[in-house]
């Protein structure tokens, strides 16, 4: 099962265009992700740049419309995420607990919607579409 | 530069019985479709909603596991994609030929990558290799 955790670190929905990481902290990290390699549970991994330099598109009437970052109204904001494969929920929870955090952050547990998680008539419209099937070949078990 | 591209979720893709309407995922193939024709899709996954969820909050050394549903339905993930583009402004460009990922009233967020070089400054000589060799592993991993 693969299952996606989201680092939500507080305060960063405010954080400056250009913030970065402290060396201590990606260091800490690195230590983390490599543990994660090793036990062959790490599919991939990123982090994200502050919202202020990012931008929404809201669906909301015909024409789509841009805002550009940061949310005022965010009250929380993805900071980077890890793809994981695990054999339960349980497994990925453990996982998330042993990540270096020493503020006050949440990381959220989400797994991933797996083409046989579908019904028939959405896998028959998926069939052709050959490109958008799992990238992972070993992350159906 | 990357993006990670993300679908907001809505009260109808965070309830236990949302299954993706056969319409709509034939219409976001088209698109997927075309993205990566454009060589920009990198990859694209969508996450289960409510039920499943859970969260592990920290604070210092502290650990709380919570179980979901969470009620800030508008902040959370449904979907999302990673993009390779020159810019915001081609993300942009590109999220808004998507066609509406809800049969309602939705958001995507776009937020540029952090690269290996956005950290150059702050990395050991030591730590920006091993942090090299875990991508090329990753990277090598999917083919």
């Amino acid at each position: 099962m693969r299952f996606m955790m989201l680092m939500i670190p507080k305060g960063y929905g405010s954080a400056e265009p250009g913030t970065m990481p402290s060396a201590v902290d990606v260091e800490a990290m690195m230590r983390y992700n490599e543990s994660l390699k090793r036990a062959g549970v790490l599919l991939s991994l990123d982090g994200l740049h502050p919202p202020s330099m990012g931008a929404r598109v809201v669906f909301d009437s015909g024409r789509p419309r841009v805002l550009d970052g940061p949310f005022a109204e965010a009250k929380e904001v993805l900071g980077g995420y890890w793809m994981v494969q695990v054999r339960s929920r349980e497994e990925a929870i453990e996982w998330a607990k042993r990540c270096p955090v020493t503020g006050n952050d949440t990381i959220e547990i989400r797994q991933v919607q797996e083409f046989e998680d579908f019904p028939q008539e959405v896998t028959d419209v998926l069939k052709g579409f050959t490109e958008m099937q799992p990238q992972y070949p070993d992350a159906r078990h | 530069m990357r993006f990670l591209v993300i679908v907001k979720a809505t009260k109808e893709s965070e309830s236990n019985n949302a299954m993706p309407d056969p319409k709509l995922m034939e219409e976001m193939g088209k698109f997927n479709d075309e993205l990566n024709a454009n060589g920009i899709l990198l990859a694209a996954d969508g996450l289960h909603p409510s039920s499943k969820r859970a969260r592990v909050h920290f604070s210092g050394k502290n650990r709380t596991v919570i179980d979901g549903p969470f009620a800030e339905t508008k902040e959370l993930v449904a979907g999302f994609w990673i993009w390779q583009c020159k810019s915001l402004e081609e993300a942009i460009e590109w999220v808004k030929r998507c066609p509406n990922p809800m049969n309602e009233e939705s958001d995507i967020e776009i937020r540029p990558i952090f690269e290996l070089e956005d950290f150059i400054a702050t990395m050991t000589p030591e730590t920006r290799a091993n942090e090299e060799k875990l991508r090329a592993e990753l990277e090598s991993k999917k083919k």
